[in-house]
């Protein structure tokens, strides 16, 4: 045998990136922050403070007063400024100390670091650079035409804390076709990948597994198409069309997430569902709110690998994986001066996973379990599955993470 | 600077395996683009555009005027095609490697 065939292979864990993707990134909805009082938000290994003026303008700074490093989120909003719970220094939103109720005259070098921000589908986005580039608003997500009207259901939003992975895990799953069906229990029936830009796009058909239904999983009764795509280095557009026992749904989620250190990041996630014809308001809301809650399972089930998994910077791959490399090369150009910023980085790169071999496979294991399982129950040891499903939303639909 | 740092050498090594390995150029048999191609299976397709290809493809401007079309482009017909006339001629080879 040769020495590839019989050498051992080691994981490569390699080291942490030392800064934070430039970028767009989203904080969460506008709502969230435009009742008048300082709000705290962890990122980039700190903190910041976002409050709205009198112009309903949503300013956000680094959270600590850079006269004795007060802490701004425990502050008070007065006028268009943010004062300080220590000294009442008053910062307003272009990072400028505006006036100090005690002092002569401020001194010319107060001030602090502010991130540009805009209004982005009822999203707040803030512009993140080390280097300190001007905000490219070019780059910002596209707006979703219809969202924020009468045409589709509130945003839901929701928080998972990911204490302990690096947010380069949850871009791999852009292109895990094969996690789809152990973690989220779906058959990935099409997979492919687009990278081209700052975009990377999954697109994907899938169907429920009908072995997982007994535990709110996996729904044969489900088909779904999905396009995701990363607009930059933490905020995805995921356009889902379900078909659920042939109720068809559209629903937008955004996943997306701010890095809160080198090891760990918060993740959000908010749906909106078109609302369907002949659908009263409150039904639509609740299934935007039933869409909302099941992708919940998937992200936490996602978590879970996240907390428990190595880094890896070698991952060894069979011929049914999608392209980890080549997405990774597309991420890296948000973690490297702009300057340094290389075609192979950003050149379109397009990837179709051959899903007919994995799928052979995961049909006869799917059919040996519903085989295991009349069995069991045949036997008397098998229990009544509990009637969840309503036919407006499937108690569990995958997403595209 | 590289961000992720690996710590083997090996590592990269990996990297060039499948991200750059068994590449074919093929031309678009309408526009004469030049993209890179590899194909695992019958089914699977690789394939690394350039700028220049990308410019030529009259193909992905067209849909990007044409009205209520997706923001992202899945891939273009054309080629599509010339890709599988290419690998029907036996000019792109079928198969994987160890994986890559």
């Amino acid at each position: 045998m040769s020495d590839t065939a019989t050498k051992t292979r080691a994981l490569d864990h390699g080291a942490p990136p030392e800064r934070f993707a430039r970028g767009w990134h989203c904080l969460g909805l506008e709502s969230m922050f435009n009742d008048g009082k300082p709000h705290a938000v962890e990122a980039f290994g700190g903190k910041l403070v976002v409050w709205s003026d009198t112009q309903g303008n949503i300013n956000v700074l680094d959270g600590y007063c850079r006269h004795m490093g007060g802490d701004l989120t425990q502050g008070t909003v007065k006028g268009d400024e943010i004062a300080c719970p220590f000294h009442d220094w008053r910062w307003g939103g272009d990072g400028k100390c505006k006036s100090i109720p005690y002092a002569r005259r401020v001194p010319l070098r107060a001030r602090t670091q502010k991130y540009p921000a805009v209004i982005r589908n009822g999203h707040l986005m803030i512009w993140h650079d080390v280097e300190g580039s001007e905000a490219d608003l070019d780059i910002l997500p596209p707006e979703l035409p219809g969202v924020g009207t009468d045409e589709y259901t509130d945003w839901t939003w929701e928080v998972l804390d990911v204490p302990t992975a690096h947010c380069r895990e949850i871009i791999d799953n852009v292109v895990d076709m094969a996690h789809f069906f152990y973690i989220h229990f779906a058959f990935p029936t099409s997979f492919r990948n687009v990278f081209e830009g700052h975009v990377a796009t999954q697109f994907m058909e899938s169907k429920g597994r009908p072995d997982m239904g007994g535990s709110g999983y996996g729904d044969a009764d489900l088909v779904l198409k999905s396009e995701a795509s990363y607009y930059g280095p933490s905020y995805m557009i995921n356009w889902l069309w379900v078909d659920y026992k042939g109720f068809e749904t559209e629903v937008i989620l955004i996943n997306c997430h701010v890095p809160t250190s080198d090891n760990s990041f918060k993740l959000q996630y908010g749906v909106c569902v078109k609302k369907p014809e002949g659908v009263d308001e409150e039904t639509a809301q609740y299934i935007g709110k039933r869409y909302s809650d099941t992708f919940k399972e998937g992200f936490e089930q996602d978590v879970h690998i996240w907390l428990n998994k190595a880094p890896v910077q070698n991952p060894l791959l069979c011929e049914e994986d999608g392209p980890v490399y080549q997405l990774r090369r597309w991420y890296e150009q948000f973690y490297v001066d702009k300057a340094d910023v290389v075609p192979e980085m950003t050149d379109r790169f397009e990837f179709e996973v051959d899903t007919t071999k994995a799928n052979e496979y995961w049909q006869e294991e799917v059919a040996e379990n519903l085989r295991r399982k009349a069995e069991q129950e045949g036997a008397g040891h098998g229990h009544a599955e509990a009637e969840r499903s309503d036919d407006v939303a499937p108690d569990s639909a995958m997403t595209g993470t | 600077m590289a961000s992720f740092v690996p710590t083997s050498e090996e590592t990269l090594e990996d990297q060039r395996l499948y991200t750059q390995a068994r590449l074919t150029e093929v031309a678009c048999l309408d526009c004469l683009a030049k993209v890179s191609v590899k194909k695992n299976s019958e089914h699977h397709t690789s394939i690394q555009w350039n700028d220049e290809a990308l410019r030529q493809c009259p193909e992905f401007s067209r849909m990007d005027r044409s009205p209520g079309g997706r923001p992202v482009h899945a891939a273009c017909p054309r080629l599509v095609a010339s890709i599988e006339a290419a690998a029907r001629e036996g000019l792109v080879p079928i198969g994987a490697e160890d994986g890559w």
